[in-house]
């Protein structure tokens, strides 16, 4: 159906298109050609199966597909597949970033990240993320809790209208959502020095150095 | 173009037109100037007038700082020397000036060797994003060659009254007393010492350093130190079917490969195209980013010739003393190149202005000595002023220049239509304009929006290479 370029030329002008074409980006994809990258990238991810339907030779060979069949890349039952957008994506970006390509203006990149919804972002990369916080912030609370109840016999119920409790479960909170590899901590500390360093060698001109009172 | 230049940092100020401008609320810097007054102790004596003579001032560097600044000295009934090394110095460096420059500078228009109004910017996976559909029929980015523009201020200078003296400047001596003059040493080239120049001395009442990025007078008065950037920059002759693609058209490129800190970049000049790019904290491995930015831009410079190789620092920041009792700082020498574009000519010429201006009301049109109180009026009325825009841009650096998913989203978000109308606006006449709140709102959550993907992305790519 699809010719795609040659196997052999680095495929890496991506022919997925501007966002304000979204609606259109399963019919232009229908009739544009498709780099061999994507449809390989597609058969390795059918562990997944999401590609039951393209094969991984779709190289230079109009296949005598019917119309009524067409083969839709980054399409899962009728819907758009953007968990393998995604993927092919990352693998277009990590390509060029191991060799980087010269850009040309008779493809160009066009690709706009917005073009995913929401939703998929959010399931792929947000949602697993949040439980796994979730999960550490109800662990250290339920032990916080109990612990403390063990010790002053304040039920949870009254613990959170004590203010120092109340201070600590935001503390925690703060903790988990910011802190959660060992190097983070360091990070946080750098970003804060960052952030005012730029305005420090502004007002240099306005401190007076001990040393130099001749200067007045 | 005179001789080919590796000579260490002859010059390459680096002006790229973009700016992302997302601050519409800046914290206004009044308190700050409040806090000096009361750290300044010098009594401001009434300054003597000055008996049977206007004040002496002379400026040092003949760039754009020097020659604005020498201008309006001349133009106060200061009497003004101004001293520059070279006088067909070409400065290597990017060449763009704003719009409002034009109007501000009174340039005439065929110092402008080009108009841009089209820019592309290229993220590190080639993504391409067209700016500059908002700008209006009569906006642009002024291209020009260094050496008309520079030559052309210091003729105005000359012609308001200021002696242009071509000259080296060695050293100088600082005043004794409050009162002493400054003494001057620099080498003269009159052509007819020959090549090595005469050993003069000069007395005069007051110094401007503009003798840029490895200035002297700083290091006279002891300014301090700044970080910089290394800029370098091959010019490369096109042939005539490809530099059609680049007539009003430059790009920005960037990317780990291209730069760690900086963006590499393509301008047009007058009949090339000048291929280059930056960096503060990899300066050793500058030639191997001028590859890969050659390599980027291949397909659109294939056939070009090199011509010209050049490199000069950038400022990343002020010194920590601009002024010191009547020299003061000004231009490239005071560390006035913008972060994240990198934009400096505008900046040097605004600060000499600013400065002579000072002194012109200092010492109330050349009657009366001034003093240091006269010059921190320039600083103050400078950083309130332009503080906003050096912190905006450096802002937009931090958040944008840090990694790859980063810069992949700030060029995601170059193609909004929101952010290339306030870059322009924040570029062309350099106002920190308050946008629509309610589209700063959006813009806000745009931006957040694609980091948040880029990031994502980045996560998908590490989990590919395990």
């Amino acid at each position: 159906m699809s010719l795609s370029m040659a196997l052999c030329s680095p495929p890496i002008s991506s022919p997925l298109l501007n966002s304000t074409l979204t609606p259109k980006i399963l019919l232009t994809l229908l009739s544009t050609k498709r780099l061999s990258l994507f449809s390989l990238t597609r058969a390795s991810s059918s562990d997944n199966g999401t590609s039951a339907t393209v094969s991984a030779t779709t190289v230079e060979i109009p296949k005598p597909v019917s119309p009524a069949k067409e083969e839709v890349p980054f399409e899962k039952e009728g819907k758009t597949d953007w968990d393998s957008v995604i993927v092919s994506e990352a693998k277009r970006r990590k390509w060029l970033e191991d060799s980087p390509e010269t850009t040309t203006n008779d493809e160009p990149v066009l690709f706009d990240t917005s073009i995913i919804p929401w939703w998929a972002w959010m399931k792929r990369y947000h949602l697993p993320e949040a439980e796994l916080l979730n999960g550490r912030a109800a662990m250290i609370g339920f032990f916080m809790s109990y612990f403390v109840d063990s010790l002053t016999g304040v039920g949870l119920v009254d613990q959170m209208g004590n203010f120092f409790c109340k201070t600590l479960l935001f503390v925690a909170v703060a903790g988990v959502l910011f802190i959660r590899k060992n190097e983070d901590l360091d990070k946080l500390q750098g970003l804060f020095e960052e952030t005012t360093l730029y305005d420090k060698q502004w007002q240099a001109a306005w401190k007076e150095p001990e040393s130099s009172s001749s200067k007045k | 173009m005179a001789t080919f230049a590796l000579k260490s940092f002859t010059g390459l100020r680096q002006s790229s037109p973009d700016q992302i401008n997302f601050v519409s609320h800046v914290p206004s810097s009044l308190s700050r100037s409040q806090r000096r007054t009361s750290l300044k102790v010098t009594a401001s004596r009434a300054s003597p007038k000055l008996a049977n003579r206007s004040l002496r001032v002379a400026v040092i560097g003949g760039g754009p700082a020097g020659g604005a600044a020498a201008e309006t000295l001349a133009q106060g009934g200061i009497e003004t020397i101004l001293i520059e090394r070279k006088m067909d110095n070409c400065k290597p460096c990017g060449g763009a000036i704003p719009l409002c420059m034009v109007g501000e500078f009174n340039l005439p228009l065929d110092i402008i060797d080009r108009r841009v109004t089209k820019m592309k910017m290229i993220s590190p996976s080639n993504i391409a994003v067209d700016i500059g559909r908002t700008l209006k029929e009569h906006e642009y980015i002024g291209m020009v060659r260094r050496e008309v523009l520079d030559q052309y201020l210091r003729e105005r200078a000359e012609k308001s009254g200021a002696t242009v003296i071509n000259g080296l400047f060695l050293k100088m001596d600082l005043p004794e007393e409050w009162d002493s003059p400054y003494v001057l040493h620099y080498t003269e080239y009159d052509g007819k010492t020959g090549a090595t120049g005469q050993k003069k001395t000069m007395e005069v009442d007051a110094v401007i350093g503009a003798d840029g990025a490895n200035s002297r007078v700083a290091k006279s008065i002891g300014a301090g130190d700044y970080d910089y950037a290394i800029a370098f920059q091959e010019r490369i002759r096109i042939p005539d079917d490809k530099m059609t693609y680049y007539e009003d058209l430059a790009e920005m490129y960037v990317g780990d490969d291209v730069s760690p800190d900086f963006y590499g970049w393509v301008f047009p000049k007058c009949d090339h195209v000048a291929v280059g790019t930056g960096t503060v904290t990899h300066k050793g491995d500058i030639k191997k980013f001028q590859l890969a930015t050659r390599n980027r831009a291949k397909d659109k410079i294939l056939g070009g010739k090199i011509i010209r190789v050049e490199a000069h620092p950038i400022p990343e920041h002020p010194r920590p003393r601009r002024l010191s009792k009547r020299v003061a700082l000004v231009g490239d020498a005071a560390g006035y190149v913008t972060k994240c574009s990198g934009e400096g000519i505008y900046f040097a010429a605004k600060s000499g202005r600013m400065c002579a201006e000072a002194i012109v009301e200092g010492s109330q049109n050349g009657k009366k000595m001034i003093d240091e109180s006269d010059l921190r009026k320039y600083l103050e009325k400078w950083d309130k002023t332009y503080l906003p825009t050096y912190r905006v841009l450096d802002l937009l650096q931090k958040v944008f220049y840090r990694s790859n998913p980063a810069r992949e989203a700030f060029v995601e978000m170059c193609g909004d239509e929101y952010v290339q109308k306030m870059t322009f606006d924040s570029y062309l006449y350099k106002r920190v304009a308050p946008g629509s709140p309610l589209e700063d709102l959006k813009l806000a959550v745009n931006t957040i929006g694609s980091v948040f993907r880029a990031n994502a992305l980045r996560r998908e790519i590490e989990k590919l290479n395990v």
